[in-house]
């Protein structure tokens, strides 16, 4: 029964990222971006930046081809063996 | 930056528009190509450039706001402007679904039985989850408000719990209208009750999704100290945007679930 009551204190001990443990990060952020490398926002961040711009960038250009690709078949008239 | 002579925030060039406008061709062609060529491949690839354009485009916004200072006091009256606009633009979206229940309603046809609700439909009961998913809309925007004065004070734990129990409430909505959704007596295709009352409703459901997960972000740049007691615009947007959620609620509950019933 003790253990069963202390379970609640245990409990916001185990889990208080946000009351205790977690710092103050913002002024750290606020050097990276506002170093004067020319860098614009989208990138300025580091490696995941650019690696999530090209994921991006990707699908944008397959997805135009794709969707074009998809539109001159939709104009095709229909054949006799579909 | 030492190298402007005005408090205007000339943004770097972005790609995030582009994105964006391609994201939503994919998904609109890809929904026709869906429809005709039972392929969902191109409308899932639309799905993802959306998702990874408000992703990057709203971490942009936050790193031009609070990381590199840009958000002076013109610019937070601009972002205002547009946060109200956007809200009054939803307002009429609104206004259309309710203007259709309404002309239906009013002057029922024959073919509905002349009468409202219309012959051969079971309505939910107004006193029952409705009433409840009321009290849980309108307690969540006591604790929004809470949440807000906690902010403005400095109260920085009372803050993180106030707005957590919003963000909780709005999931216990969710999850009772789910639950109304599956226990209901008619469905979206029993004529224009089903589809006044789904549309209506199922757009709203999806603006209390939006909403908590706006509310969501807020919660967690509060605990990674985003926000100051003077400043924490994206909070007040978020809270604006889930007090007009309320009270499209209200509207629905008054009309479709108790006068219409």
């Amino acid at each position: 029964m003790r253990h069963l009551l202390s379970l609640p204190r245990l409990a916001s001990r185990a889990f208080s990222t946000t009351a205790r443990q977690l710092k103050n990060k913002v002024p750290e952020r606020q050097k990276v971006f506002l170093e004067d490398n020319g860098l614009p926002v989208h990138i300025k961040g580091g490696t995941t930046d650019v690696l999530l711009y090209r994921l991006t960038m990707t699908i944008t250009v397959a997805g135009t081809g794709f969707s074009l690709y998809w539109l001159l078949l939709a104009c095709m008239p229909k054949s006799k063996a579909q | 930056m030492a190298h402007q002579a005005h408090a205007y925030h000339m943004v770097d060039p972005s790609p995030w528009p582009l994105t964006g406008a391609v994201g939503g061709l994919l998904m609109t062609s890809g929904l026709a190509i869906w429809f005709h060529f039972h392929s969902t491949t191109l409308m899932t690839l639309g799905l993802m450039l959306l998702l990874l354009t408000m992703y990057q485009w709203w971490r942009d916004i936050i790193r031009e706001g609070t990381f590199q200072g840009h958000h002076t006091p013109p610019v937070q009256k601009g972002l205002r402007y547009g946060m109200i606009l956007f809200i009054t633009s939803e307002v009429f979206f609104f206004l259309g679904f309710f203007w259709a229940f309404y002309h239906s309603s009013l002057a029922p046809t024959p073919e509905l039985g002349g009468c409202w609700p219309p012959t051969g439909i079971i309505t939910l009961d107004p006193f029952e989850v409705p009433l409840l998913n009321t009290a849980v809309l309108l307690a969540s925007g006591v604790t929004v408000t809470w949440a807000h004065h906690s902010l403005m004070e400095g109260e920085r734990k009372q803050a993180i719990q106030s707005l957590a129990l919003t963000i909780l409430l709005g999931l216990y909505f969710t999850a009772l209208q789910a639950m109304e959704y599956y226990e209901a007596p008619f469905t979206i295709a029993d004529g224009v009750y089903g589809s006044t009352f789904f549309v209506a409703t199922g757009f709203h459901g999806l603006h209390v999704i939006i909403g908590s997960s706006f509310l969501a972000v807020c919660f967690l740049r509060q605990v990674q100290y985003h926000f100051t007691s003077e400043h924490h615009f994206g909070f007040e947007a978020a809270a604006w945007y889930w007090h007009f959620v309320d009270v499209v609620w209200l509207f629905l509950y008054v009309s479709i679930y108790w006068w219409g019933s």
